[in-house]
């Protein structure tokens, strides 16, 4: 008796998981669908428009090498930023004079739109893939360097101090202590900055590429009355922001950065 | 414990490092077959790059790619598109495209910088308009007092002839708003009646056009015959170190302009194949601009004028864009074309394929 009442509350839990985020799309989907319908506009398109705008570019094969193109130039740029940013974010949360020292410059470039990198950019690395992986990297470098000072910043003294009872120095101390105990905060920042990455793919693909969900939209602008095409490329977008955050979240599911965060 | 707690964060590690890595390799070799063309075969030669924007202005240069490519199998350049002036002039700044369509009014200004930039011909003659809502009722110039006007960018010939327009109708810039707006956005500012008026190269003023909310209130041509907007211009370097090569693109882009305005056929065909593979474009629309009327846009006429130039200087000051220190001989190498008489169109369609 008890434990089929157990699995039916599983069970409605797993429905409502679904339910509810599947009833807040259709309502925004209607919503959209009669706002245009009402408004009379013939230039923005209806939800169906853009479904069907999607269809289109699948079919030209055009939908898929896009996403591919975006997902490349997104990958290599965020992957550097990590690579760069981690390392240094721990050095700076660790060593108050380090931080002192770099820390101003970091917040002066990291209010910095990529749109206004865009002719640095063009100037220095052309007009090929390199341009629009530099931008992808600065929008996400200055975040995570930041997340991972803060994440040594904000680490409980007591784990440090217990560490060098048991006589733990340098390197060691480093990797045995330091590193797990900012590892859940670090990679919260690794989520937020790779939501941050995929949102300037729009901006980083202004520049002369020929390829990509960004590119797609800034062709629809060109090609007339394309809006559908505009909307189908936020769409598409939006959608693959999505599967990355869920990506991502897969990280949090480790127990070396479950304990980190806080039972709810 | 312990040694059970270094294996698991050893395979967390392994794990991360492992999926980050092949995803990595497959986005990298995906992208590199699909868009970069990797494992397809290898073009022959580099060639020269040449900037342009799916307009009108520049319907030249991937007619001249796309009739050499079915001519001789392959283009004399590699026509290399932008979205917008700000991205096409730096891509010409940095060295990237070493010729470019750009704007004239643009070119003198980089050359006043001391930009070693040569116009060596002219991309079109008219092919322009200015567009009211047709509910505005708005038919002069006059109409237009305290409204906003939309141009492309504060160095685009629209904004001259808005001045000048201006000027005829005694009036000047201060009885109207002049806003800046990219060309691709301002059908759509048109239709919300979020501006009174738009000003830009075609195709984007025959789409309001064509959608049927927008009205002439003037086409170029009536306002300023032979109006110049875009010109062909090379660096300085290519001109000193590889004049044959010069030489080559601007005889190819005289012959594509002659091959044009020889028929209509001729301009539904490059609607056609322009539309499908340099600008994609709704080809009902360049066909709807290249023929309504045949004379909005000409492809014609383009050799360099001393006379032309020099209103645009004129105007270029009056609006305050030019400061007038470069001269027609300091921005322009007219040697390249010496008569239009002598150019011969290009023989397009093939007669025996």
């Amino acid at each position: 008796m008890s434990s089929s009442r157990g699995i039916s509350r599983v069970t409605e839990k797993t429905w409502l998981r679904l339910a509810l985020p599947l009833a807040t799309a259709a309502l925004f989907l209607a919503t959209w669908h009669f706002s245009v319908l009402w408004s009379g506009s013939d230039l923005f398109p209806t939800p169906l428009a853009v479904g069907r705008g999607i269809v289109e570019l699948a079919r030209q094969g055009l939908l898929f090498k896009y996403i591919v193109a975006s997902l490349y130039r997104v990958s290599v740029g965020f992957c550097l930023a990590a690579v760069v940013g981690i390392p240094l974010g721990l050095v700076l949360g660790w060593f108050r004079p380090a931080y002192a020292a770099i820390n101003p410059l970091i917040q002066v470039l990291r209010p910095i739109s990529p749109i206004a990198w865009i002719p640095v950019a063009i100037l220095w690395f052309g007009v090929d893939d390199t341009s629009p992986i530099f931008l992808i990297f600065l929008a996400s470098v200055f975040p995570i360097t930041v997340a991972a000072s803060a994440a040594v910043q904000n680490m409980q003294v007591v784990y440090v101090r217990a560490a060098r009872n048991f006589g733990l120095k340098g390197l060691l101390l480093f990797r045995k202590v330091i590193l797990p105990a900012a590892l859940p905060q670090i990679i919260t920042g690794i989520r937020i900055t790779l939501g941050v990455a995929w949102l300037v793919v729009v901006a980083a693909e202004m520049i002369a590429v020929n390829s990509g969900l960004g590119y797609l939209i800034i062709d629809a602008r060109n090609a007339g009355k394309r809006y559908d095409l505009v909307v189908a490329g936020m769409v598409m977008i939006g959608l693959i922001g999505l599967l990355l955050d869920l990506v991502v979240r897969q990280l949090e599911k480790f127990d070396e950065v479950r304990w980190g965060y806080g039972q709810r | 414990m312990s040694s059970s707690i270094q294996q698991r964060r050893r395979r967390l590690g392994t794990t991360v490092a492992l999926v980050v890595s092949c995803w990595l390799v497959a986005v990298t070799l995906l992208h590199g077959g699909l868009n970069l063309g990797w494992f397809a075969e290898k073009q022959a030669a580099r060639k020269y790059r040449l900037g342009f924007l799916p307009v009108t202005c520049h319907l030249t240069c991937p007619v001249t790619d796309f009739i050499t490519r079915e001519k001789t199998g392959e283009g004399l350049f590699h026509p290399m598109r932008f979205n917008g002036w700000p991205e096409l002039k730096e891509a010409y700044l940095s060295g990237v495209t070493p010729a470019t369509f750009i704007l004239a009014p643009m070119a003198i200004a980089l050359r006043e910088q001391g930009v070693p930039i040569k116009i060596v011909y002219l991309g079109h003659r008219d092919g322009s308009a200015v567009m009211v809502h047709k509910d505005s009722g708005i038919t002069t110039m006059e109409g237009l007092r305290g409204k906003k006007v939309a141009v492309p960018n504060r160095f685009s010939n629209q904004r001259l002839l808005i001045f000048r327009a201006l000027r005829d109708a005694g009036m000047s810039v201060e009885d109207i708003q002049l806003v800046e707006m990219p060309p691709p956005d301002m059908p759509a500012a048109l239709y919300a009646k979020a501006v009174d008026a738009i000003s830009s190269g075609e195709p984007f003023m025959g789409q309001s056009e064509l959608d049927g909310y927008g009205k002439v209130l003037w086409l170029t041509k009536d306002v300023w015959p032979d109006f110049i907007s875009c010109v062909l211009a090379v660096h300085e370097d290519m001109i000193e170190n590889d004049r044959p090569a010069v030489q080559r693109l601007v005889d190819g882009i005289a012959k594509s302009g002659k091959w044009l305005d020889t028929s209509m056929d001729n301009r539904m065909d490059a609607a056609q194949f322009v539309a499908k593979h340099y600008y994609n474009q709704d080809p009902r629309l360049l066909s709807f601009v290249l023929s309504k009327p045949p004379d909005r846009v000409k492809y014609t006429n383009l050799t360099l004028r001393k006379k032309d130039f020099e209103e645009i200087e004129e105007l270029g000051r009056l609006s305050g864009i030019l400061a007038g220190t470069a001269k027609f001989e300091d921005y322009t190498d007219a040697s390249f074309v010496l008569d239009e008489a002598g150019i011969v169109p290009h023989q397009y369609p093939l007669k025996n394929p």
